[in-house]
């Protein structure tokens, strides 16, 4: 980049990323006359990019270093990874919002907006995205690039072809009706993801946010199928009914785990089990249920009055109904993030989970926290059975969906409990979920997405715990060198990696702490 | 002081050759032209300071990385190794200042434990670890459970577990770290025992007592390199520490008394038991006044760590009293002990002092979020939280690019700054400051050593307890000694040695005429904790 010309002055950022976005428009707009829509876009984009690489160093910006506070630029890990992961990130969100656009819009309004919007981020990531940041988005590409590797493999051993299964499965995936259905169940998945998360921040593993939902929604369609009430409260009191129990059960497992040390892995297991059973005994004609239909028993639908409506889904071409809880589910997702960064309460958290130990010796109570925890994750699982409750069934009979709680974990996992990287991974198992339900009707088994799943929950978790380690200690040796220490910087730093990480037993985070550390590797290493 | 072998390295070729070793890390050099030659069949000692390159050597020599120039020559052959078993195949065998155990294991099935092939896991096994124990005297039974040997125990378990393995070169990190000294004593014996059968150890350390007392040799490394060897025949402690500092040391000393009546802390008859119902922290009555500081001295593992806690609320009392100015603490929870204006400098700063993998300014909150500027409300005030960490990086002279990057990524003496920072901030009234220079550079220590005087100056009352007797001494107004959970002795800190102070802490007493000195050191075991500063 150094050796073409610039020209000796500065370039005032907004002038920049306007300059960026006029190219990016441009280019694509006018290939768009002679190529198809995405690759006209792919080059005005990479136009834009490389506008926006060369204009860099022009641009004065006192805030270009990496969120980890050190000078990044001109690293060769700046160069050979951050710069194609912001290209590759840039171009992939242009096409994403032309793509969604171009639902509603005509095909070279909506390539130019997502040109403007590829060049927007273009723009953005290059002078913002920090090393770490990059480091992950790259290991989930990574690991996404082995998961499709992996699945490909097991479809061309089965002699099915794995390219046009794909073909087929992402024009399935994309229509109309099935977008709408993936954002039904994402919304779902999402809620039960954040349960999970707010347990794996404090490093505690809460299984038990299947039975948690089950008998939440249960008693929840109970009180809303016997109870009438006017609008809204009604509403109001099916959730809170919902919250209360979903807490309550996980209560039980926090106050366990507290007062007698029980672990919450074990309790929450028993709970579901319990939960099974008790859903199976309210669950019949002399109890809750009614009959629904011939050979299916519920509680009483409820009146229409304590629907939660839905929202019209025009804007993505369908009939259907996109569920009216996705703005509750967009809600808990802001307040999960408000809570966990922005409050004492979330600090203490996340303090607790880093470190028992320090957050003893700083006056948390983390019996305290443990309970707390656990009983937020337990009301946030009430929340799961309800989309479909309020939104689509209107009550709880023996055709209930299960299983979601399962499926939450793995969502976590695969959203690195973060409130946005959930609702990516959430979609996205949706969308394969959707997807796959065409595969039948080829002849091809529809396990094939589970075993996508699968593959790509266990990627992600050991790619981004070997390239976080990694970007760790590539940070350690920056600041070093940075501060031009010596030998001291490297080798405490050193010493400091195995006991910062062995230390935590790793039950909650799953894989997260299982990958080999060093003290691990010696015995093998002894012979 | 030259660099050459001893005259009896002559005729045997060494028993390992490091000639111009380099290790460099992106940005840093860790280390630079080292070069060693250990004689076969002696004890040869590496010293320098916490963060010198001993353990990124080591770390070379045990296959643990590459070096990056230089060869290594084992019996007079060069060789490459590529990992530890490389090493355990030229007969070179480490044992970590950690324990690497499993407790719930026999002694045999930990010595067996990846090293299977050798003698398989049964009566050979079992014969060729007693045969191995006698041999050198370490007196470890095969089948004795880990959980129930003492440290000294476990240490000559871990040196088996490497002799079992057919090592000829011994590294130990730091052994003394960990033990009593009377287990130094023993753990001394055994080394000499090693040397007698024809083994080499290489002996890894700060304390220069020790290395004198126990080496044939001596190699000393300052910022990752060697920079001299000396024979412990004819050198003094003081010219060892000279050596490894690279200039004149300093010398933590308190001017002026700053004492007042205001008792500030009292401790009532503090007992403290375990969970077997020992009495580990066992009737202690001390009062700590405004402007005070009152040292704890003595051998590590005697209750110090219990007492703080049970200062800290984080450990409940059998019986007892503590009292904060007129309010009794006794049963404050840490939370509410902090806020009445506490502040704590825990001695292990990663488990109870930071959150490694927080950015810098979230450390600032921890301990103190309950109070401006970290919280407003049952919010975080990251602004406020932001300017004063700012704040103590500045002060506090906080080695870092900014108050973003994670702890983790400072080294030891910065964190260990920040942490000093955030105790003092919001003006405590008491501070329990536990080993607050361990494993900092000399530069550090001083600066700590300085805003430890001034806060004494400013009306702060400190509770000193360290294992370093010169810091003790020199920075404390009441000494006391702590052995078994009980003070055993209150010390003059204006006139107490510490040779004497050394003595009463293994229960000799003060008047301690009777610590047997070796060598011109004037210390034996026993003062296992002087440190770099000699006496």
């Amino acid at each position: 980049m150094s050796r073409i010309p610039r020209p000796d002055r500065t370039l005032p950022a907004p002038a920049a990323a306007a300059v960026a976005v006029v190219l990016g428009v441009g280019v694509t707009a006018a290939l768009d006359l002679a190529l198809l829509w995405w690759a006209a876009l792919i080059i005005g984009v990479a136009a834009a990019f490389a506008f926006v690489a060369w204009s860099g160093p022009l641009v004065p910006d006192e805030r270009r270093a990496g969120a980890d506070g050190t000078k990044e630029q001109g690293t060769t890990l700046h160069t050979t990874l951050v710069v194609p992961t912001a290209l590759v990130l840039a171009v992939v969100s242009g096409l994403l919002s032309a793509w969604f656009l171009d639902l509603s819009l005509i095909e070279p309004v909506a390539a130019a907006l997502g040109a403007l919007v590829g060049s927007a981020v273009a723009f953005t990531l290059f002078h913002r995205l920090s090393a770490m940041l990059a480091l992950s988005f790259a290991a989930v590409l990574a690991a996404g690039v082995i998961a499709i590797g992996v699945t490909a493999a097991v479809l061309f051993f089965s002699g099915i072809p794995p390219l046009p299964t794909f073909a087929r499965m992402i024009e399935y995936g994309t229509r109309p009706n099935s977008l709408v259905k993936i954002i039904n169940d994402g919304t779902t998945y999402y809620l039960a993801a954040v349960a999970v998360a707010i347990g794996f921040k404090m490093k505690l593993f809460n299984i038990g946010v299947d039975g948690q939902y089950r008998l939440a929604a249960l008693l929840a369609a109970a009180v809303g199928g016997y109870v009438v009430l006017p609008p809204v409260l009604s509403q109001i009191v099916v959730i809170a009914t919902a919250v209360a129990v979903g807490g309550a059960w996980a209560g039980i497992a926090g106050y366990l785990k507290v007062a007698r040390g029980v672990s919450e892995v074990i309790s929450t297991i028993m709970l579901n089990a319990i939960a099974t059973g008790i859903t199976a005994y309210l669950l019949s004609t002399d109890r809750l249920a009614v009959e629904i239909s011939t050979n299916n028993i519920g509680t009483p639908p409820m009146p229409e009055s304590s629907w939660v409506p839905g929202i019209p889904a025009g804007f993505l071409g369908s009939e259907q109904e996109i569920f009216g809880f996705v703005l509750l589910a967009v809600a808990v997702g802001i307040g999960y993030w408000v809570m966990l960064n922005r409050t004492r309460f979330g600090f203490e958290l996340r303090a607790t989970g880093q470190s028992q130990s320090a957050a003893e010796a700083s006056g948390v109570n983390v019996k305290k926290m443990v309970f707390l925890s656990m009983l937020f994750s337990g009301m946030v699982a009430g929340l799961v059975g309800l989309p479909q409750l309020l939104g689509s069934s209107h009550y709880y009979a023996l055709d209930f969906p299960t299983g979601i709680g399962f499926i939450g974990i793995a969502i976590a996992l695969l959203g690195r409990n973060h409130p946005v990287g959930i609702v990516f991974a959430a979609l996205f198992w949706s969308f394969l979920n959707q997807a796959a339900g065409i595969l039948p009707f080829d002849g091809i088994p529809q396990e094939i997405a589970v075993i996508s799943q699968a593959t790509i929950v266990l990627t992600v978790v050991v790619v981004y715990e070997v390239v976080h380690r990694w970007g760790r200690r590539y940070q350690q040796q920056q600041i070093g060198n940075q501060l031009g220490a010596t030998a001291e910087s490297t080798t405490e730093p050193a010493q400091a990696v195995p006991s910062g990480t062995a230390s935590e037993d790793g039950s909650a985070d799953g894989g997260g702490d299982t990958a080999p550390g060093s003290d691990g590797k010696r015995d093998g290493e002894a012979q | 002081m030259s660099s050459t072998p001893p005259g009896n390295g002559a005729l045997a070729p060494p028993a390992v050759e490091l000639r111009g070793i380099t290790k460099r890390f992106p940005g840093v050099v860790a280390n630079h032209d080292i070069d060693i030659t250990v004689a076969p069949g002696t004890v040869h000692a590496i010293v320098g300071e916490n963060g010198a390159g001993k353990s990124t050597l080591m770390k070379t020599l045990y296959g643990m990385h590459r070096p990056d120039e230089g060869q290594i020559y084992v019996r007079g052959a060069e060789v490459r190794l590529n990992s530890p078993s490389d090493a355990i195949k030229h007969g070179i065998g480490m044992v970590h200042q950690h324990f690497m155990l499993a407790d719930n294991l026999t002694v045999l099935e930990n010595v067996v434990l990846g090293a299977e092939r050798r003698f398989g896991i049964g009566n050979r096994a079992r014969a060729h670890i007693r045969e191995l124990s006698s041999q050198y005297g370490l007196g470890v039974d095969p089948d004795r459970l880990m959980e129930d040997l003492g440290v000294g125990e476990r240490q000559r378990v871990e040196i088996l577990k490497v002799l079992y393995r057919g090592a000829r070169t011994i590294i130990l990190d730091e052994p003394t770290a960990v033990l009593v000294p009377q287990e130094v004593d023993e753990l001394f014996d055994n080394l000499r025992e090693l040397k007698r059968e024809g083994l080499t150890v290489i002996f890894i350390s700060h304390k220069l007592d020790e290395v004198l007392s126990v080496a044939d040799e001596i190699t000393v490394i300052r910022r990752g390199t060697t920079v001299a060897t000396a024979d412990p025949g004819t050198t003094t402690a003081r010219e060892l520490a000279t050596l490894m500092v690279g200039g004149e040391l300093p010398v933590p000393e308190l001017r002026e008394s700053t004492v007042t009546d205001n008792v500030v802390l009292s401790l009532d008859g503090v007992t403290v038991s375990s969970a077997d119902g020992r009495a580990v922290v066992d009737g202690v009555t001390v009062d700590i006044r405004e402007g005070e500081i009152v040292g704890i001295a003595g051998v590590e593992g005697n209750g110090q760590s219990e007492l703080i806690e049970a200062i800290m609320g984080m450990r409940p009392l059998t019986s007892g009293t503590i009292s904060l100015g007129t309010d009794d603490i006794t049963s404050w929870s840490t939370l509410r002990i902090r806020e009445a204006g506490v502040g704590y400098i825990p001695e292990d700063r990663h488990r109870h002092g930071v959150l490694l993998e927080s950015p810098l300014w979230e450390n600032r909150i921890l301990g103190h979020q309950t109070k401006a500027p970290s919280v407003r409300g049952p919010w975080i005030d990251r602004a406020g939280a932001r300017a004063d960490s700012e704040r103590i990086v500045a002060e506090y002279d906080v080695r870092t690019p900014n108050i973003d990057v994670i702890a983790d990524a400072l080294s030891g003496g910065n964190q260990q700054k920040f942490i000093i920072g955030r105790e003092m901030s919001g003006s405590p009234r008491f501070l329990v400051a536990a080993h607050p220079t361990r494993g900092v550079d000399v530069g550090a220590q001083a600066a700590i050593w300085e805003q430890l005087r001034d806060a004494r100056a400013a009306g702060l009352a400190v509770l000193l307890v360290s294992a370093d007797l010169d810091e003790l001494i020199g920075m404390s107004d009441t000494l006391h000694v702590i052995l078994r959970g009980r003070l055993v002795a209150q010390a003059d800190p204006t006139t107490v040695t510490p040779e004497q102070l050394g003595s009463a802490m293994t229960g000799a007493g003060l008047g301690g005429g009777d610590a047997s000195t070796e060598g011109d050191s004037g210390a034996d075991g026993a003062d296992r904790n002087g440190n770099e500063g000699g006496s």
